[in-house]
């Protein structure tokens, strides 16, 4: 066991910039922002705060929370993926075709595959070299209309429920299946990433990558990675959405792209990368959700979602964007 | 042609365009301005010399807006200014030329001359192409220029875009009506000889109607076309020489100090190299986009610098030998085993190691903490199997901030708060965790570093050297290549030219190399 060794600061460690209130605030943001909401929401509907509410919040979390811890390491490594939501869909009509052959392995077979498609995405961006932004927007386009013509346009009913049937069992009777996994992707990724070389890697890949290549860190491979990981978590979503809708459809998750980008730069985790975690996604899709639930309580017609999810991603990286370091802003 | 210079005004004292009283500025860890002056008197052509870290930089940029000094005074024409931006700058008649062009490529010429001020060349929001190419013209004629205005820039030489530039410069004039002030900065260090000849005689013309501050790297030059020349040491200004009859040596000894008293970076007591064995690393005919048929021999224990000015290739060499830069030819040997240079993965993996040049972009990623920073690279040092052991990286971490003495409040302080020098160590650390390192690759190790930072930095090369580690060094400057160096390759021009043998008690001088590096 070894004493830190505990030295006089250098001379100009005082002249250097220590963490702003803000900084300070951005880190406890998430939990902040939930704990208020709720806290208005209570106000605005006494009736609010109750265990089965908070339990169908938490079960309309879950697939959101998946999507957005993937796309989230995405983001830690500097990069973005805008083709969750569409591929989402695009696993929602896969398990539901494949359910009737493959019965019990569909979900693992789903998963394989948007993981794959992920990996794909992610070597078009390092090998091709082009940015993260235009290969994921491209596939999303592209994983879109697949699901459009591999499911002839229309949603595609399960009948088969027994292999699903347990995503919408509760644990302890008032905490949803789904959730739980969603607790699990989110520990276990964090779990290998922390106890890893992988959490430096990603982090220096994001905050500089440059630096990261010279000092011989497998940048490619740790993008490359993120992107499966954020496929495979696109896939597990579209199992958890079949399972609470009983059907795939080519365009189920498609409105879940903002509310799940939403999710992760409310979490705090820097657009730019490096900075922020997956639980702040965890977070932050939990504010989300709340904000989503909530508007109809104090009388917000749903119509007015989309807008709140576009003021919210704006409003979040004005709040967290470090602009010191961004020469151009693009 | 419009010149407002009367005929008397040139016959009595020198008007004061232009002048800088101690002027500082610090930047962590750094101070690049220690207690700057200097004049720039009317039609005059003053030229500014010093090493790469003497503030000659800084000291440009704060005279148009692009740093704002942190103590000290500019004063334009008896008047007291503060330039807070390039337009401020030019609103007092000072513009600059800057060492990468800044033209946009597919614009014309007349565009980019006009852009940002295009007073009558717009009018309603729409180009009048007509009035916008008088104008243009216009800033052409004052140089004498027959560039076509319509001509696309990116059609033109490197030469004639640094005319359009100057031109563009000179519409300074339009915010003024004094002669201005315009600084070239490293304006030769792309030409070939006839258009240094071609800008030489467009300097001399300018200072018909304004005065002109010249940066050059090459001391011959600075002496050809300057009336003066001020010299930057360390931030601070050590002197001034009237060019008449200055020499060029003379002009070397005052930027870089009295020879001699860096010596303490020698090393008390320095092993002769070894007798001769294989070098370790063997380089022959190496080729890339920089540099041809480059050979190089480094030898177990010894330091070999690389010197050469700006455009030499020797950087991308270095970066070449650690796969972060591509090849098209050569073959490279280490310690007898063909080394792959693909990529930073394999060089790393078989012994080599590269500390770059921008230490804060490429060095370290600064919000992560000194430990993570030292451990980055040799991640088996702080693993067992595949998983992380804090303790394991905590106890070789604090030992190696021991060990260097990396002045840090914990490990865990992210390194962008540590001052440079402290930062450079960390750096250093990174290849040293795992043992395994056989070359080092440093690209000016001891860019930006105060005297006492340096001189560490210098001892723990040397120390390393001695435990066997091979090293290339491209040095900050000259006495410093000289100093550190058993063995010193002058690179021209993309090719190693020269090998100078740099024994301690027997070293080269400055400017034998100086004479090769030209």
């Amino acid at each position: 066991m070894s004493t830190p060794v505990v030295t006089k600061p250098a001379p100009d460690a005082a002249t250097v910039a220590r963490p702003t209130v803000g900084q300070r605030l951005t880190a406890f943001m998430p939990v902040i922002a939930l704990v208020v909401l709720l806290a208005a929401l209570t106000v605005a509907d006494p009736s609010f705060l109750t265990q089965s509410s908070l339990t169908a919040v938490v079960r309309t979390a879950a697939p959101l929370v998946v999507l957005a811890a993937g796309a989230t390491l995405v983001v830690l490594c500097g990069g973005i993926d805008l083709s969750i939501a569409a591929l989402c869909s695009l696993g929602t009509v896969l398990f539901a075709m494949w359910l009737p052959d493959l019965g019990g392995l569909t979900l693992l077979a789903v998963v394989a595959a948007t993981g794959a498609i992920g990996a794909l995405q992610g070597l078009a961006h390092v090998f091709l070299r082009i940015p993260s932004f235009i290969v994921t927007l491209g596939g999303m386009s592209i994983f879109g209309a697949v699901a459009l013509v591999i499911s002839d346009a229309g949603p595609i009913r399960v009948v088969d429920r027994e292999a699903t049937h347990w995503l919408t069992l509760y644990l302890a009777g008032v905490l949803p299946m789904a959730f739980v996994v969603a607790l699990l992707v989110v520990a276990v990724v964090w779990t290998v990433q922390r106890f890893t070389p992988l959490d430096s890697w990603i982090r220096a890949t994001g905050y500089s990558e440059s630096a990261a290549r010279l000092a011989s860190a497998p940048v490619d491979r740790v993008k490359v990675a993120a992107f499966t990981v954020s496929g495979a978590c696109a896939g597990l979503a579209a199992v958890m959405l079949v399972s609470r809708n009983f059907s795939g459809s080519p365009t189920m998750a498609d409105n879940l792209l903002l509310p799940a980008v939403a999710a992760i730069v409310v979490g705090g985790t820097a657009i730019t990368g490096g900075h922020g975690s997956l639980w702040r996604s965890l977070a932050g899709a939990l504010v989300v959700t709340l904000l989503r639930v909530g508007l109809p309580i104090v009388g917000v017609p749903s119509a007015y979602e989309q807008i709140l999810y576009g003021a919210i991603i704006v409003a979040a990286v004005a709040l967290t964007l470090d602009r010191s370091k961004l020469l151009i802003i693009k | 042609m419009n010149m407002q210079i009367e005929p008397e005004q040139r016959a009595t004292a020198p008007v004061t365009a232009l002048e800088v009283r101690g002027l500082v500025k610090h930047y962590p860890g750094v101070k690049a301005l220690d207690g700057v002056d200097l004049v720039v008197r009317q039609h005059e052509v003053v030229g500014l010399a010093g090493e790469n870290g003497a503030g000659k930089s800084t000291l440009l940029k704060a005279l148009v807006g692009l740093v704002r000094p942190d103590d000290g005074e500019i004063w334009v024409r008896g008047e007291k200014v503060r330039l807070r931006s390039v337009v401020d700058a030019a609103d007092h008649g000072i513009g600059m030329v800057f060492q990468e062009q800044s033209l946009v490529p597919n614009l014309t010429v007349a565009e980019n001359i006009v852009l940002g001020s295009e007073g009558l060349g717009v009018r309603r929001g729409v180009y009048r192409w007509d009035a916008m190419r008088r104008l243009a013209q216009e800033q052409l004629d004052k140089i004498g220029s027959r560039i076509d205005p319509l001509a696309r820039t990116d059609t033109l030489t490197f030469a004639d875009r640094q005319m359009v530039e100057i031109a563009k410069v000179l519409r300074i004039e339009e915010r003024t009506s004094h002669p201005p002030v315009i600084i070239l900065d490293e304006p030769t260090s792309v030409l070939e000889s006839k258009e240094i000849d071609a800008l030489f005689t467009q300097v001399r013309r300018l200072r018909e109607f304004a005065s002109v501050v010249f940066v050059s790297h090459r001391l011959d030059e600075v002496l050809d076309v300057c009336d003066r020349v001020a010299v930057l040491r360390g931030g601070q200004s050590v002197g001034e020489l009237p060019t008449a009859d200055a020499a060029p040596d003379q002009l070397h000894r005052m930027m870089i100090g009295s020879t001699g008293s860096d010596d303490h970076y020698h090393g008390a007591a320095v092993e002769p190299p070894a007798e001769p064995r294989e070098p370790r690393l063997v380089v022959r005919g190496l080729c890339g986009r920089t540099f041809r048929d480059v050979d190089l021999d480094v030898h177990a224990g010894e330091i070999v610098g690389i010197v050469g000015v700006h455009g030499s290739g020797r950087e991308d060499v270095c970066r070449a030998l650690f796969g972060a830069e591509p090849t098209t030819a050569g073959e490279v040997t280490l310690d007898g085993e063909e080394l792959d240079l693909s990529g930073t993965r394999a060089a790393c993996a078989a012994g080599v190691g590269y500390v770059p040049a921008e230490r804060k972009t490429e060095g370290m990623v600064g919000p992560m903490s000194v430990a993570d920073n030292m451990t980055l690279t040799k991640q088996e040092a702080r693993c067992s199997g595949p998983l992380v052991r804090p303790r394991k990286q905590a106890k070789l971490v604090d030992t190696w901030i021991q060990r260097l003495s990396i002045r840090t409040p914990h490990r865990g302080t992210p390194i962008q708060r540590l001052s440079g020098g402290n930062q450079q160590k960390v750096v250093l650390a990174r290849w040293l965790v795992s043992g395994d390192v056989r070359l080092l690759l440093l690209d000016h190790p001891t860019r930006g570093l105060d005297i006492g930072a340096r001189s560490e930095v210098y001892r723990l090369m040397r120390e390393l050297a001695s435990s066997g580690v091979a090293t290339v060094l491209l040095a900050d400057s000259l006495e410093e290549a000289i100093g550190m160096s058993d063995r010193i390759v002058v690179m021209n021009d993309g090719r190693a030219t020269t090998e100078v043998d740099a024994p301690v008690g027997d070293k080269p001088t400055p400017l034998d190399l100086v004479k090769e590096m030209v």
